[in-house]
């Protein structure tokens, strides 16, 4: 306990034992009510951590169990089995390691299309000069606010007129329809937005030294651009994976083959077809959701980094 | 021209390297190749739809046959149609997520930025159902929402409802719902938005409003919400325009049902295009909710004062 009645204290000061004893009470006082207000606050946290866990805590056990009553609430599983798991891997019309695949390389097309052309567009916008650069820079951010609600049927429209969703040869159709899930997608605003932002704090003299060496353009942004803009790049490939793996809803409107549904897509078709087993789905569930939960704990401080800059534009 | 700006464009030249800076027509055709394949498919996919969308609206079109004009009829017909006009109902009616979402978001923030140990775990936990696809999120709570299930129960035990129900399945309580799961899985969003606004303000500013005396309270309602205000805009225009056009969450739980209490905005367009193939009368539904959009999306902006932080 610190004491503030030093040897040397000017002895016309009163009682400095009671100035200390005050301190030291408002000091416990303090700690108390912080103290208070912490286990409040943990609390309120938990209870809100509860909120949105249990949902999928609930579906985890729900899954693992053999049979028995599905819906009621439960804290603990009232059996563990890997049944349903079995059943939803091979039971189905659709096999479900076939929806896996289409998942897995919806993605990685995705995602690496999608990285590619904004890291390639977005450097002229940043580092060179030519005639008509403003104008596509703005035009592209009006593109941004312009009302699209018309996209889907347009884009469905111009997915047909492309010939992608005819059916003529198994190997071509594959390579197709798995294109005319991606391909709407692609060309990411917010990505060019921003790559180009990190592009620009790269400092021009790496550039022209560079360039007085000799390097072709393509050179520069393969060697310099892209290594030195990698947090950023990566940042946004996380964001752009969870988006694909997530993404349903034009895939499951669009294609006519049931067979290249993505998981997320096919896990509604399941859930119809095969509605006597929810519990079957919800294995389904659970193993559509780990990678996503994979991919963000290990990239959680690029993917929140990527969401803040993403919306800062 | 000059000689100031000359002087920065020169400058400019030698911050971005001199070969890249000049303007001859080989870095000029180097430039738009980098850029070409992204504005491919930036033309295709998003300004053709609005220019194709927008004439679609006038016309009368099922893919097949070439587009018919036929002026307003598409606008007549939609706007003479109740089922529309339920549907509007409903995505108005949605908005009401806007201010209990963005009210919980702000709390959220300000409670996992204090500084406790573990908090990374609940900012963690509090984001989950924000990357979880809205097809599982929708399956785990139509799931979770079934009669004797999860939700019937804890209600049932709170008090708070009389008898088993499946809110899903009955017409007065589906889109309060299908609302709730909005909420849950948006709020961990808003929360990191509004956790990196907290972050960039100095506390100084707080500091000093309590060293001069002001309580918790006014320290919040004079220094911090000011401060959230520029974020503040950007959340509540994104969750309204969201909310005016939900749909994912109404497309995987209700299909709009039951007796039409779900059906929104949206799902009327989704409907006369992949239902009827009615593309003409979709997109002119599309433009309406765009509008409409546009026009609570101002709105907004008059309501929190342009994102002032001065205000």
């Amino acid at each position: 306990m610190p004491n503030i009645n030093l040897p040397g204290t000017p002895a016309r000061l009163p009682a400095p034992d009671a100035f200390a004893q005050a301190a030291a009470q408002l000091r416990i006082r303090r700690q108390r009510r912080l103290r208070l207000q912490n286990i409040l606050a943990y609390t309120v946290l938990v209870i809100i951590a509860g909120i949105m866990l249990y949902p999928f805590y609930w579906t985890l056990i729900t899954s693992l169990e053999p049979s028995g009553p599905i819906y009621q609430p439960k804290l603990l599983p009232s059996g563990l089995s890997l049944r349903s798991y079995a059943e939803i891997w091979s039971g189905t019309t659709v096999p479900f390691w076939r929806l896996l695949i289409n998942s897995v390389v919806i993605c990685v097309l995705g995602v690496s299309l999608t990285v590619l052309l904004a890291t390639l567009a977005a450097y002229p916008l940043a580092k060179m000069r030519f005639p008509g650069r403003d104008l596509i820079f703005y035009a592209i951010l009006a593109l941004m606010v312009l009302p699209n609600e018309s996209g889907l049927i347009v884009n469905y429209i111009t997915t047909i007129k492309l010939h992608l969703l005819d059916q003529s040869n198994p190997v071509l159709d594959t390579v197709r329809q798995y294109m005319a899930v991606v391909l709407p997608t692609i060309a990411s605003i917010v990505g060019l937005f921003l790559i180009r932002q990190s592009y620009l704090s790269i400092p021009g003299e790496l550039l022209e030294a560079a360039r007085i060496d000799g390097a072709s353009e393509l050179t520069i942004w393969r060697r310099i651009m892209l290594p030195l803009a990698m947090p950023t790049i990566a940042a946004f490939a996380i964001l752009e994976f969870v988006a694909y793996w997530n993404s349903f809803l034009w895939a499951r409107i669009m294609l006519p083959d049931k067979n290249m549904l993505p998981l997320s897509a096919g896990l509604l078709e399941l859930s119809g077809t095969f509605s006597t087993n929810s519990r079957a789905v919800m294995a389904g569930a659970v193993i559509t959701i780990i990678p996503i939960l994979v991919v963000f704990a290990f990239g959680q401080k690029y993917f929140m980094k990527g969401l803040e800059g993403a919306v800062k534009g | 021209m000059t000689s100031t700006s000359r002087r920065l464009s020169r400058r400019e030249q030698h911050q971005q390297g001199a070969a890249g800076a000049k303007v001859t027509v080989r870095n000029t055709l180097i430039a738009y190749a980098f850029m070409l394949p992204f504005l491919i498919l930036l033309v295709l996919f998003h300004t053709w739809p609005v220019i194709f969308g927008t004439y679609l609206a006038f016309t009368d079109y099922n893919i097949i046959s070439p587009p018919k004009w036929v002026g307003l009829a598409n606008f007549h017909e939609v706007f003479a149609d109740e089922q529309f006009w339920a549907g509007l109902r409903n995505s108005l009616k949605y908005i009401l997520v806007v201010p209990v979402i963005q009210v919980i978001s702000i709390l959220l923030a300000l409670l996992v930025n204090r500084p406790l140990r573990g908090i990374g775990f609940f900012r963690t936990a509090y984001y989950v159902p924000v990357v979880t696809s809205f097809s599982v999120v929708g399956l785990i709570w139509s799931w979770l929402y079934q009669q004797g299930g999860v939700v019937s129960s804890l209600l049932q035990g709170l008090g708070l409802m009389h008898g088993d129900h499946d809110l899903l399945n009955s017409p007065s309580t589906a889109l309060i719902a299908v609302m709730f799961v909005t909420l849950w899985k948006g709020v961990g969003y808003y929360m990191v938005l509004y956790l990196a606004g907290l972050q960039s303000m100095s506390p100084e500013l707080e500091e000093a409003a309590v060293i001069d005396g002001a309580t918790p309270a006014q320290v919040f309602w004079n220094v911090t919400l000011p401060g959230l205000r520029p974020t503040i805009l950007v959340c509540s225009l994104m969750s309204t325009i969201s909310a005016i056009k939900v749909f994912e969450e109404i497309y995987v739980m209700t299909q709009g049902g039951p007796a039409g209490s779900t059906y929104t905005a949206l799902f009327y367009t989704y409907s006369r295009a992949f239902v009827d193939f009615k593309y003409g009368l979709a997109a002119a539904a599309g433009i309406i909710v765009a509008f409409i959009s546009i026009g609570f999306g101002i709105l907004n902006f008059v309501l929190t004062r342009g994102g002032k932080t001065d205000a």
